[in-house]
């Protein structure tokens, strides 16, 4: 056994030592290869070292960056997988990368996100001590298939780490559900009634029916698409009351958010600064205190790492680029281009929009949800929004789809090349908004990069 | 001119931006000075469906199914047979094409008895049939060509009462074995093209509403617009699936 995992260890470290020779990222292809030789590497590693896991559809790379600045801010040396590559190929490379070729951990304190589907073959072998659950929303449907299949595999993923402490999305009907057959102990975070302008439901919403009983649910409040105070007026399924709770967001502005937190810890509330914009990331950041506080990390520390933390990697990831500055969203469904489009809307004065659809298997090749995204907003931004740009394999369709928003047909224009792109924002006067999906982001941002300097995603 | 639509279900049949249709027709006709006016029709709400123009069903997710089924039972059934029967114009997809059938087998042989609206039923397949994919309407369907995203489990089996909306080109279409793709009955269109169908389909879209108009006014010219960028991503996503 031990000389089966010396071997999968080699292989894997030489497939990565060869990938990065030779330019490639190889983030997730030694790692599968080390394990069809050892299958159950990831557990070998793993028992010497203390993770957190993130998963869920929106939010687990903010989520795990937040998380890995608090744990380093508690002077705890760490790994992550932070090139995105979350599947268990891509989460066994990053542990191989980080032991000796004996099979011995050189660190051991791990943050990794996983992908919701993936989580049944990592969890089990993984072991989390502390795992948070995002949230549970429609994403790339032609992958996973409906929502409660996504939350199905999430269960099942977590049955496989029975002592895991659970952070769970109290205002998530979906993934607070989670909660109701599991063992595991949990903790609850949210944002309580009146802490932002009460969102409009949504028609849309991807959970409107009870998950328990399917009468439909009655909402005190909502936040945005189905997150909020839900209760079912038939069978009592109701939100849960939240542990570490957000009782205010008093401040946004583009570049951060000041919100008053209440953790069950002292029952007091404090004020804390996200250095992140966008309601989303309150979320991320009330997670992200529910797992710290379980993993024994200080509320000075976690305050510390909140308002200081950069997510970097197409999340709200800004670059010199332009007179006023280039600021790169990654999108991936509805529910977070709709985050997008809102945080777009509070913004003022004039801007540039490029927007690039991929339809590539990690995007999705379902490119329908976009019919789904709320650009019909844009056309209200017509008068200071001064021009669209529309790239990626699926440039046409986006086209089309800012044309039936409302949006004038002569201020959107299709741009596939990304040079071509980078040079036009060159000479922008005002700030430039990019809203990429994943496949798109990654050789868009490489030519930002090339530009403007930057870190190659796999070196972070 | 005025239509009338009547979005069925947009509360739950709304999977995969099925209301990319409803953005397209709403559009197309107000582009041409064409009155227009949409009603969402969520579960629980009563409405004469005698009073549209067109109606619209889109796709949804099996977790809700019964709560739909249970609804129709509740007078739309009977309503929404009596609209088709008198000639108004129908477009539904996918899980919505399905309903409007005799019934849907599961894999595993269990039987759940739709509202026999259109002589067809649909039976459950091991393997999803996923993808983009090209059908060609027949003549009486308006002939054009029409790019889609398919993703359904059920194969569905035309009967004698009802004629197939067109042959496949590229991908599944009603059962990956026949050949067919979806069903026109009186003036129902029931398709597999699921989501945002008519943005890229604007010939389609045309011909719904020009079905629409002719029942209503008993002329139906419509004023040309300018289709280029529908086309180019009509004819990108051919091109790209005849490459392979």
């Amino acid at each position: 056994m031990k000389l089966r995992m010396i071997l999968a260890i080699l292989l894997c470290k030489g497939l990565r030592l060869f990938s990065r020779l030779v330019h490639r990222g190889g983030t997730a292809m030694p790692g599968r290869w080390a394990l069809k030789v050892c299958p159950n590497l990831l557990a070998l590693l793993a028992k010497d070292v203390t993770s957190v896991a993130v998963t869920g559809t929106n939010g687990k790379t903010t989520s795990s960056r937040m998380i890995e600045e608090a744990v380093r801010e508690a002077g705890i040396d760490c790994f992550a997988n932070r090139s995105g590559a979350n599947l268990i190929s891509g989460i066994t490379t990053e542990f191989v990368m980080n032991c000796t070729l004996g099979g011995k951990m050189k660190k051991h304190f791990a943050v990794i996100e996983c992908d919701e589907a993936a989580s049944r073959a990592v969890f089990r072998q993984l072991k989390p001590k502390t795992i948070v659950v995002t949230n549970v929303f429609r994403d790339q449907l032609d992958r996973y298939g409906e929502v409660t299949h996504t939350l199905g595999n999430i269960r099942e993923g977590i049955s496989g780490a029975p002592d895991a402490v659970l952070c769970l999305n109290a205002d998530c009907s979906l993934t607070a559900s989670l909660a109701d057959d599991l063992p595991n102990p949990v903790v609850w975070y949210g944002l309580e009634k009146g802490a932002i302008t009460q969102g409009a439901r949504s028609e849309l919403s991807d959970a409107a029916y009870c998950i328990r009983c399917k009468a439909e649910y009655d909402y005190d409040y909502i936040t945005y698409g189905h997150l909020g105070g839900f209760r079912c007026p038939k069978c009592g399924y109701r939100r849960h009351a939240a542990d570490v709770a957000v009782t205010a967001v008093s401040k946004q502005t583009a570049l951060g958010t000041t919100i008053s937190l209440r953790s069950s810890a002292d029952g007091a509330e404090q004020t804390v600064q996200v250095n992140l914009p966008a309601v989303y990331n309150v979320y991320n950041a009330a997670g992200t205190w529910a797992a710290c506080l379980q993993m024994g990390i200080s509320e000075d520390v976690i305050t510390r790492a909140l308002a200081t933390f950069q997510c970097g990697f197409g999340r709200l990831e800004h670059f010199d680029l332009g007179a006023q500055g280039t600021t790169m969203m990654l999108v991936k469904n509805p529910a977070g281009c709709n985050q997008v489009v809102d945080f777009l809307e509070s913004m003022e004065g004039p801007f540039v929009l490029v927007a690039c659809l991929n339809d590539r298997g990690a995007d999705g090749t379902d490119i329908s949800w976009i019919w789904d995204a709320n650009f019909e907003k844009l056309e209200g931004m017509k008068d200071r929004m001064q021009h669209v740009y529309v790239s990626g394999d699926r440039a046409a369709d986006l086209q089309i789809r800012m044309k039936y928003a409302g949006v004038p047909a002569d201020i959107i224009s299709v741009e596939h090349s990304y040079e071509k792109l980078v040079e036009i924002c060159k000479a922008q006067e005002v700030p430039i908004y990019m809203m990429p999906t994943y496949t798109a982001m990654l050789e868009l941002r490489q030519t930002v990069i090339k530009h403007c300097g930057g870190t190659d995603f796999w070196e972070g | 001119m005025e239509l009338k639509i009547c979005h069925m279900y947009p509360d739950v049949l709304n999977l995969y931006g099925d209301g990319g249709n409803i953005i397209t027709l709403r559009r197309r006709l107000q582009w041409r000075g064409i009155g227009v006016s949409v009603d969402k029709l969520p579960i629980g709400s009563s409405a004469s469906l005698s009073a549209y123009d067109l109606i619209f069903i889109g796709g949804g997710q099996d977790f809700e199914q019964e709560v739909l089924l249970d609804d129709l039972h509740r007078g739309k059934e009977a309503e929404l047979k009596a609209a088709i029967a008198d000639g108004t114009t129908v477009l539904a997809i996918c899980g919505g094409y399905q309903m409007l059938g005799n019934y849907y087998r599961t894999h595993e042989g269990v039987q759940c008895d739709f509202i026999g609206a259109l002589d067809l039923y649909t039976v459950g397949a091991k393997d999803r049939m996923i993808g983009n994919y090209v059908f060609e309407c027949s003549p009486e369907n308006g002939g054009s060509t029409i790019v889609g995203f398919e993703n359904h489990s059920g194969k569905t089996w035309l009967g004698s009462g009802v004629q197939p909306l067109g042959k496949v080109i590229t991908g599944f279409g009603n059962n990956g074995e026949d050949g067919t793709e979806g069903a026109r009955f009186n003036n129902v269109f029931g398709t597999y093209s699921h989501g945002p169908l008519l943005p890229k389909n604007p010939a389609f879209c045309d011909l719904l509403l020009q079905t629409a108009l002719q029942r209503k006014y008993g002329t139906a010219e419509l004023a040309p617009l300018d289709d280029a960028a529908e086309l180019l991503a009509h004819d990108e996503m051919i091109a790209r699936l005849k490459k392979g």
